[in-house]
């Protein structure tokens, strides 16, 4: 195995010691950066998958995640600015955010990193975000897709809100709105008049893709 | 996993006995003695697994709901013990449910704003006056400081982890420890910390913020008293919760803690052991002191999706599961909150002593749940807010009976919303606590 490919393996496992020390070993070694930069991407790739086959949890997700953060901080140096933009081809633009009066990001959160591993280009605008700033931003973004987040019931007219101001602004026929949190169902969906809705980030993900696929 | 366990309580026995007699309730008539009996009696049945119940009982699990439906705000029902009271009186009376809401759970505005309390975000601070009040999830417990927490979480939770979680007790964490003072020579650098002005500054916004509650408690507690009074018993005695979501609410965040399942899986278990004692004391305490056993239990971080089997057998379940047998033995009914789904761990719930604890789920397969917990626990909840809140009353009344078809059974059923309800409305809700009753008959 490649040593980048041993790197790409520790990650994956979730041996943080062993995956740094390989990434100094590596980077003292001269082994191209840029390598050792798509050796982690490999790895939250591989993770991305294995948490969508229910395979790998929060943890995991996590742990990859500063795992790779980590390691940024050591590879950067070393990198030109060019090397890490736009590393790959971006499938869909998604807006997500939690509707305004609603603070909860965990899942919000873990849809994002899930969503940018699966090479979506993802504008996450955080927690309580008012229905003109999601408008606006959707519309300067060319979203194709908006993820409205919520854990809490209130979050219901919010979310209707917002779908009642993309008909008003002619644009609801553009994008795709799929709502998700711990109470949604389809009672809610018809009630929001959103596309779809999940109540996990695999769910979610995986509708996503079909949109994108079927060209939205 | 073990069979089925067939042990007697009579502790808990005596404990639901005591509660359901109404021991201790000046009742407003001998009718209202009745009803509260009869209503206790239901969920008592429920529980015990022993007995057929006339009927299943009714409780919805409403925490700012009754605020809204009487047209109050968040901050109106936070800030003035007396319109939260009549709110919860009103509507225990007019929803006439089979317990009900617990009062003291909205707590008290002014003294979270002498405290500058951090942990949440509560209507007219931070979040809109009309809505109800939302978690703040920080690290507040850093990953260095498992050590301290470990060897002495009592220390921990006073200086530190109070002085980060409320602005105005910041001073205590240079308070030094208590330890100095177990004799005359080393007891002065204690005593005298205590006379910084900074530390005089904290203990007086605790002591306000104490005295601010106590006097709430007084006039909530003839509220609850007549509510009481009224026939009506409470939802739950005391709450309290699983050593994971403590660590993964309150002091570490969800992010840190699933980390230090890879980075410090020792400290985790060591710290979640040293919770359990504490965890079942608190549930015991005020169960005792209320005289209620039903101990409030929500679960948080252990449902699907968080972790796998294998890690909710390692981190999550050994100590919920050790808290609760810690309750049983003290006489009390452990009543686990589901949240989220648990379609993947109900296997686990089943491994308690048979008919002595209550499950409540929010998202769970309830057929399913029925399937693998019944004849071994009471289970509750599978009712969505969704149409309570968005529905009519025709839907309602469709989901309610499906619902019982499904899981009432010949017992070991209790009728929930499954989530705690902070809105509703007044057709849908008295929809579903009226068709519960009438269907909900055995």
């Amino acid at each position: 195995m490649k040593d980048t490919q041993l790197l790409t393996q520790a990650v994956v496992d979730m041996e943080e010691d062993k995956a740094l020390a390989l990434t100094r070993q590596l980077l003292e070694s001269k082994t191209d950066p840029v390598a050792i930069f798509n050796a982690y991407q490999d790895a939250m790739a591989e993770v991305g998958k294995r948490f969508e086959k229910g395979i790998y949890f929060i943890p995991e997700l996590v742990m990859s995640g500063d795992m790779m953060n980590s390691a940024m901080e050591i590879i950067k140096p070393y990198l030109n600015e060019s090397d890490t933009r736009d590393t790959g081809k971006k499938t869909g633009r998604i807006l997500i955010a939690t509707v305004e009066g609603d603070i909860h990001d965990i899942g919000k959160n873990i849809v994002s990193t899930l969503m940018a591993l699966n090479g979506f280009e993802v504008r996450d605008m955080g927690v309580d975000v008012p229905i003109d700033r999601i408008i606006s931003e959707a519309k300067e973004f060319g979203a194709q897709i908006i993820g409205l987040s919520g854990l809490l019931t209130l979050a219901f007219d919010p979310m209707k809100n917002v779908v009642e101001r993309l008909e008003q602004e002619g644009i609801r026929d553009t994008v795709k709105v799929i709502i998700g949190g711990g109470q949604m169902d389809d009672q809610i969906c018809r009630y929001v008049g959103a596309d779809a809705f999940v109540t996990d980030a695999v769910a979610g993900i995986s509708l996503c893709k079909n949109w994108l696929n079927g060209s939205i | 996993m073990t069979d089925i366990k067939e042990i007697s309580n009579d502790k808990q026995e005596a404990f639901l006995s005591r509660w359901a007699s109404g021991e201790g309730i000046a009742f407003q008539d001998d009718e209202a003695k009745k009803a509260y009996q009869y209503r206790c009696g239901l969920i008592k049945d429920a529980v015990q697994l022993k007995k057929t119940p006339d009927r299943v009982p009714v409780v919805p699990l409403e925490i700012f709901a009754p605020v809204m439906l009487y047209g109050y705000s968040g901050k109106e029902a936070m800030y003035d013990a007396n319109i939260l009271g009549k709110i919860y009186l009103d509507f225990t009376r007019d929803y006439d449910v089979d317990a009900t809401a617990i009062a003291p759970m909205v707590m008290y505005g002014p003294a979270l704003e002498t405290l500058d309390y951090q942990l949440y975000k509560w209507p007219g601070h931070g979040v809109k006056e009309k809505l109800s009040y939302q978690f703040v999830e920080k690290e507040y417990m850093k990953a260095e400081d498992y050590d301290h927490f470990i060897s002495d979480p009592s220390d921990y939770w006073f200086r530190i982890w109070l002085s980060r979680t409320c602005g105005a007790l910041a001073p205590l964490a240079q308070m030094p420890p208590i330890y100095g003072t177990m004799e005359l020579p080393m007891a002065g650098p204690w005593l005298c910390t205590l006379g910084a002005p900074p530390i005089q500054e904290a203990f007086k916004a605790l002591l306000k913020a104490g005295q601010q509650s106590f006097e709430w408690i007084n006039t909530l507690g003839s509220y609850i008293g007549q509510i009481m009074a009224a026939g009506y018993p409470l939802y739950a005695g005391s709450a309290t919760k699983a050593p994971f979501d403590v660590l993964g609410d309150s002091f570490r965040g969800t992010t840190p803690l699933m980390m230090d399942l890879y980075r410090r899986p020792e400290k985790v278990i060591a710290a979640m052991e040293r919770l359990v004692p504490l965890m079942i004391g608190t549930g015991v305490g005020g169960a005792v002191a209320n005289n209620n056993p039903l101990v409030f239990i929500p679960l948080h971080k252990g449902a699907d999706g968080f972790m796998s089997n294998d890690q909710f057998e390692k981190f999550y379940w050994p100590t919920l599961k050790a808290v609760m047998l810690g309750l049983i033995d003290n006489g009390c009914v452990p009543c686990c909150f589901v949240e989220g789904g648990y379609n993947q761990r109900l296997e686990y719930l089943a491994d308690m002593p048979k008919g002595q604890c209550i499950y409540i789920f929010d998202r769970t397969d309830m057929t399913q749940a029925r399937k693998v917990l019944g004849g071994k626990a009471c289970i509750g909840g599978g009712f969505p807010i969704s149409l309570i809140v968005t529905g009519n009353v025709r839907q309602v009344e469709d989901e309610t009976k499906k619902l019982l078809d499904a899981v009432a059974g010949d017992g070991g059923y209790i009728l929930s919303i499954g989530c705690a309800m902070d809105e509703a409305k007044e057709d849908t809700l008295k929809a579903f606590i009226k068709t519960g009753k009438q269907y909900g008959k055995y």
